[in-house]
């Protein structure tokens, strides 16, 4: 029933109201010409009200004059009645355009990228790719092939082991899965000595392949073959036979760091002041809001970003960003020789603690106080570490 | 006045000559639903509120509280409160409202 109404009302439809003396009569000529008529009630003796459609209205005339009665509209009702009325409301029409338009415009855009599944370091390659090939917010969906993106980013991207491109309605979901890198094959076949990567003292030894030319508690320099690549016979007829040196030499290394004391440190001291500036953010670009210049010569700044969450957790592209400076004053603070030896041996062990390799194992930390030339007092400090120096070096024929 | 009494007298001439016709006897014979063959009505009352008459003739009268619909086998008269005509086309007609009596020969 509900469908019927539906029906009706699509195609518009008049409530009339027939007065006259002999109205079954009406009933009867509109129902054998095929004019359907529904919902007649009787108002009173002469007169009754019923719904016909536009058509079946137009074709009534003939009837109402046969059977005496007089027809006219009480409603007009439907949706051509409806749209009759903005015929000639042209503004409304353009607005009605304007706002499709924008609305079919919006939806055909991406809005936000999502890459899934990687680790951290990966996103700004895939980003370079996509930027490479001008896909970001705001590119037509309809231009996106999802399998040309996902060959792009599997070919540039090497630690990409599989990559999945997705338009989930204004979105761009791009899942990646990392590959894990294959290992260093050794190519058995090439010869290669080990040598020293650095000075130090040998502290125990594990060659695997190789005719070792060092023994524990040796000092060795750096560049010094450790382990040769020639296999020789105890018979010489044999001759030798060239392989891959393998092994694990670790050794004792020392690594130094002199600086001069210096009595006057320079000290970073936050005043209190704090300065704030609001922007309104929309996509990547951002507009000031509150907040004039900054008044300060040095300052740390910390941002924090206010993002609009909408319904249903979704993520809008407006937010606030909050920029909090704080205003710095460099202060020369006199120290006391011992406070003066303390912050250098703090920077020179930063210092070392930057340059020494990565495996590294620091074993003892020494600090060492001299005196230059011209009356300043350095500080030397050493760290002896424990390390693998083996590094390979093919052999020179 | 005068189409009215014709149109009564004509009504009880389709009474009067209940006599089977051959496509109804048809329709007897092989069981086939009466009112496929032939024009006899189909009233169907679904509930209280709603009356389905097919095959009909014409409404000859239509009151708040009565109603009287013509078909090839006679006069039915729908008595009841608030009667309405929901629909009417050229076969069915379906009445609504509050119906207290369905009458033959009325």
């Amino acid at each position: 029933m509900f469908l019927v109404h539906l029906w009706n009302y699509i195609r518009g439809y008049v409530i009339i109201i027939v007065t006259g003396r002999s109205i079954e009569r009406f009933i009867n000529i509109c129902s054998r010409r095929q004019i359907l008529l529904w919902d007649i009630v009787r108002d009173d003796a002469d007169s009754a009200s019923m719904k016909a459609s536009i058509r079946g209205f137009r074709l009534m005339r003939p009837a109402a004059k046969k059977s005496g009665c007089r027809v006219h509209i009480k409603k007009r009702c439907g949706l051509p009645f409806f749209l009759y009325r903005f015929k000639r409301r042209k503004g409304f029409k353009l607005g009605l355009i304007i706002f499709s338009a924008c609305l079919m415009l919006s939806v055909s855009i991406i809005w936000d990228i999502e890459i899934i599944g990687c680790k951290p370091e990966i996103i700004p390659q895939v980003m370079n790719v996509l930027i490479l090939d001008n896909i970001g917010r705001g590119s037509f969906k309809l231009k996106l092939n999802p399998k040309n993106i996902a060959t792009k980013i599997a070919l540039n991207v090497d630690q990409a082991a599989w990559v999945g491109v997705e338009i989930k309605g204004v979105k761009l979901f791009i899942t990646i899965k990392d590959s894990i890198e294959p290992p260093v094959l050794i190519k058995n076949n090439e010869s290669f000595n080990i040598v020293a990567e650095r000075d130090g003292l040998v502290k125990s030894m594990e060659v695997y392949a190789g005719r070792p030319l060092i023994k524990e508690g040796e000092t060795v320099k750096k560049g010094q073959v450790l382990v040769s690549g020639k296999l020789e016979s105890k018979n010489p007829e044999f001759g030798t036979r060239d392989v891959h040196a393998l092994g694990k030499i670790i050794a004792r290394t020392w690594y130094e760091e002199s600086l001069p004391v210096s009595m006057i440190y320079t000290r970073r001291l936050k005043t209190g002041n704090i300065h704030k500036t609001v922007y309104l953010r929309f996509l990547d670009s951002r507009l000031k809001i509150s907040g004039g210049n900054l008044p300060y010569e040095m300052f740390e700044t910390d941002t924090v970003e206010k993002p609009i969450t909408g319904p249903f957790g979704l993520k809008l592209p407006i937010g606030l960003t909050v920029e909090n400076s704080s205003e710095i004053v460099e202060k020369k603070v006199d120290l006391t020789l011992d406070e003066a030896i303390d912050v250098s041996v703090e920077t020179a062990k930063e210092n070392l603690r930057k340059r020494i390799p990565a495996d590294c194992m620091v074993v003892d930390e020494m600090v060492k106080q001299y005196e230059g030339e011209n009356g300043t007092i350095y500080i030397q400090v050493i760290f002896e570490c424990e390390e693998d120096i083996a590094g390979l070096e093919p052999v020179l024929e | 006045m005068k189409r009215g009494i014709y149109r009564l007298k004509g009504a009880r001439d389709n009474n009067k000559e209940p006599g089977e016709s051959l496509g109804e006897k048809l329709a007897r014979l092989f069981e086939i639903p009466g009112e496929i063959c032939g024009n006899r009505p189909k009233v169907t009352a679904i509930g209280r509120g709603e009356v389905l008459i097919e095959n009909f003739k014409g409404i000859m009268d239509f009151q708040n509280d009565m109603l009287r619909i013509n078909t090839y086998n006679g006069v039915i008269k729908v008595t009841g409160e608030g009667l309405n005509i929901r629909e009417i086309t050229n076969e069915e007609i379906i009445i609504g409202g509050k119906i207290s009596n369905i009458d033959y020969d009325a």
